[in-house]
């Protein structure tokens, strides 16, 4: 089933809710519908659907207006699944499947046909929820009404699926199952899926194509790594993000920051030494105290030198794999000599980077203030037959300062800072 | 029963199939239910053969017998003070028919009020139906011309019909906003309305001296004006009403799930909101025209029957429809005999009978629910 939305504008009285939306869902297609709170999302679902009633032809469904078509003929095309389904009145989960075939009735005097009962069967077969058919409605889980919503969403026997926000009140397991269960129809019965979705990172992983709206009009549509990037996601959201690769699903994926402001940027520049992911929350926490941060030697494809990256931190970079080069050391020294502390995160020490705790020694005989961070006794961070532990004890004895944690260390530099 | 049978199909589960069976059995016997009891019901009143009986000048207690009274049914004689053949075909027939019908429209409207403001606290005369009906029957008497025998039978309810409709016009224009209707707006509009009604109602009576008994009467509710053209004016609304309802049950069922998921189901939320509401409306001012306002039925009927049947209303309007025939017949039973030879507004004994038993259901079900 092809949807397209031709120039659509929709209004609340006085107040423009969706202005000049064009766009294509093409047949087989999962496309998420994203965007702010107030963004015009649900509303754009809901003329979809025909709820909200649009003018002319700016809604077509496989070429034909939406509004030529009769509400049993919609709802044969395609079905709807909402937020959340709730009733005062006790029907079994069976009757709530059942009603996906109130658009097939043939007549109004005749009751459901052995077919029907044989549709909504294997709709609660493939939505695992024929165990539960008895149970009234109201006494499943949030994730178990959805399956059945979605069950009776499979008994319609649509050729699309719109869905709104249908993961928004699940915890991260009923998350899951939900969007697995409408990635499987969409994947093995070709089922069109337009799914209004909140959650960026959700989204990013199961469409295709997402349509980002920002107060009412379209600001990005395409693949997900082409329109959660950090630049779309900070002028629609207003949020500074980092997206990565999800390692394991190929996806992208998408880290907020912090939104609130540095409250004093005082700027004292402290250097850390670090590697291998350990300096990552000692950046961020430092930045958000209004520290200036630098960093040193870390290798490119660290993980450290992509948060250095991400917040826009100043490096010192060594070639990947490779031990640090002599130019690398002196850059390293240099900033360390215009910094006014150094902090030394508990990193793993390889011979290729070994030379960041001579670093340290230099700074500490200089008598630059360096701050040492104990590492977990239960995790080895030497690999190098015990000259590392052996480096950290000698900086602590010629007056490096061991700090505990994170915490620690941040009281400390700010009393240093200040004093 | 084929919307029945085929529901059987289901094999489900086996506790599926047991409540199937369960709600068949309830719906096979409740036409049986109402026959057994229109048959009582008839030979239940003062004359008897089942009831308190008639005082003769003398002090003593006269009562027909069972086979007098079939003898006088259908042969029209006997040798008894009062003329049982008549007292049997002009009043107690058409009477306990009237229950009969008045009894089935208001559990048929009230169930069709609830899936529409998708409330199980809501009852047919919740747009404004009985304020506008009573404030129509009122005046008409008030006005002396309902003393007028020939006028005076045929003007109230009419009045009272006319009002009741208007009335159930201004509260859905007040509750329309564009085409769309909206159920809460149409509630409190529906209350303000009978509370302004009610106002120039309690107005009026507080003028009516001496018809104060005869207005009371009706506004608590009574059959006492049974006729057979009212048998039939009601009979023909409350048929097609209830038929029309049942024809629209699968939507109803999908509107309980709220107004935008029938809407993606295919039943067109706005045509059947106001359909609803028309056949409601118009069956229960017919009903309440010739009755006055008999309270109660309308609420826990549908409700009661919901506990027992389940929300689904393909059994559920039928169900609750039968169970409100056979509940009027015996308040009406009652209402006749408990205060010999007064008669008690039937109103009255469905208040007296349906709240506590109301109560009792919605705590039983509470509980049930607090423990499932």
């Amino acid at each position: 089933m092809k949807f397209e939305v031709r120039n659509l504008s929709y209004s609340f009285g006085e107040k423009k809710v969706l202005k000049n939306i064009t766009f294509e869902a093409a047949d087989g297609e999962f496309l998420g519908l994203m965007g702010p709170n107030g963004s015009g999302k649900t509303t754009l679902l809901r003329c979809m659907t025909n709820y909200l009633q649009t003018p002319e032809e700016r809604i077509l469904i496989d070429g034909r207006p939406l509004q030529s078509m009769t509400p049993g003929e919609l709802a044969r095309t395609f079905a709807v699944v909402p937020q959340s389904s709730s009733t005062d009145f006790v029907f079994s989960a069976y009757d709530i499947v059942m009603m996906g075939r109130i658009p097939h009735m043939v007549s109004r005097i005749a009751g459901h046909r052995k077919s029907d009962v044989e549709i909504v069967r294997s709709a609660m077969e493939k939505t695992d929820t024929l165990k539960f058919a008895s149970r009234p409605f109201f006494a499943l889980s949030g994730g178990e009404r959805q399956r059945v919503i979605i069950a009776r969403a499979i008994a319609q026997q649509p050729q699309g699926l719109l869905l709104d926000e249908p993961t928004v009140y699940l915890d991260i397991s009923g998350q899951l199952e939900v969007m697995d269960l409408i990635k499987k129809l969409n994947r093995e019965e070709g089922i069109s899926v337009v799914a209004v979705l909140h959650d960026v990172n959700l989204a990013a992983r199961y469409c295709d194509r997402i349509a980002l709206l920002s107060q009412g009009h379209l600001e990005a549509i395409g693949q997900p790594k082409e329109v959660l990037t950090p630049e779309i996601i900070q002028s629609v959201y207003g949020v500074d993000v980092v997206v990565r690769k999800d390692p394991f699903t190929d996806a992208v994926y998408v880290m907020p920051h912090s939104t609130a402001p540095v409250l004093h940027k005082h700027g004292t520049h402290v250097h850390l030494l670090c590697g291998g992911g350990t300096g990552g929350p000692v950046m961020k926490a430092l930045l958000d105290q209004g520290f200036a941060v630098t960093a040193g030697v870390i290798n490119v494809l660290d993980s450290d030198f992509e948060n250095a990256n991400d917040l826009h931190i100043a490096t010192v970079a060594e070639v990947p794999f490779a031990p640090i080069s002599e130019s690398a050391h002196g850059e390293n020294l240099r900033l360390i000599g215009e910094s006014s502390a150094v902090v030394v995160t508990p990193f793993p020490v390889g011979p290729g980077n070994i030379r960041n705790l001579d670093a340290a020694m230099l700074a500490v005989r200089s008598g630059k203030t360096v701050f040492v961070m104990e590492h977990d006794p239960r995790v080895d961070i030497d690999f190098v037959g015990g000259k590392a532990d052996a480096s950290i004890k000698e900086l602590i004895n010629s007056g490096a300062v061991l700090v505990r944690d994170l915490k620690e260390l941040l009281s400390r530099l700010s009393k240093g800072g200040s004093g | 029963m084929v919307w029945l049978r085929s529901s059987t199909a289901g094999g489900v589960s086996a506790e599926y199939q047991r409540i199937v069976r369960r709600r068949i059995l309830i719906l096979s016997a409740l036409p049986v239910v109402l026959f057994v009891s229109t048959l009582i019901a008839t030979f239940i009143g003062t004359t008897g053969p089942i009831g308190p009986g008639v005082k003769t000048a003398t002090g003593e207690v006269q009562r027909i017998s069972f086979g007098d009274a079939i003898d006088a049914i259908f042969h029209g004689h006997g040798d008894w003070p009062f003329d049982y053949h008549a007292i049997f075909w002009t009043q107690r027939i058409p009477r306990v028919l009237l229950a009969v019908l008045v009894g089935a429209g208001l559990a048929c409207a009230g169930t069709a009020m609830q899936a529409v403001f998708r409330n199980p606290m809501a009852d047919p005369f919740i747009v404004g139906v009985s304020s506008g009906a009573s404030l129509g029957a009122v005046a008409a008497t008030l006005s002396g011309l309902a003393a007028f025998a020939v006028v005076g039978t045929i003007l109230t309810p009419l009045l009272a019909f006319c009002t009741a409709l208007l009335t159930v016009f201004a509260v859905y224009y007040l509750g329309t906003v564009k085409g769309r209707v909206y159920v809460d707006t149409l509630l409190l509009s529906g209350v303000a309305m009978a509370a302004f009604l009610g106002a120039i109602v309690s107005f009026l009576i507080y003028f009516a001296r001496q018809e104060f008994h005869r207005v009371i009467f009706w506004l608590l509710g009574s059959l006492s004006m049974q006729s057979w053209t009212a048998d039939a004016i009601v009979g023909l609304t409350v048929g097609v009403g209830v038929l029309v309802i049942f024809l629209y049950s699968r939507d109803l069922n999908a509107l309980l799930l709220g107004e935008e998921t029938a809407h993606n189901l295919g039943a067109d939320p706005e045509a059947l909101k106001t359909l609803m509401l028309i056949v409601a409306a118009v069956m229960t001012s017919a009903a309440v025209a010739f009755t006055g306002v008999i309270g109660f039925i309308g609420l826990i009927i549908p409700h009661m029957m919901r506990i027992v049947v389940g929300a689904d209303h393909r059994v559920l309007v039928p169900s609750a429809t039968l169970a409100g025939a056979v509940f009027l017949v015996w308040a009406d039973a009652i209402a006749r005999t408990v205060i010999a030879p007064n008669t008690l507004p039937v109103g009255v004994v469905t208040a007296i009978c349906g709240g506590p038993f109301f109560l009792y259901l919605l705590r039983r079900s509470r509980v049930e629910g607090d423990k499932g």
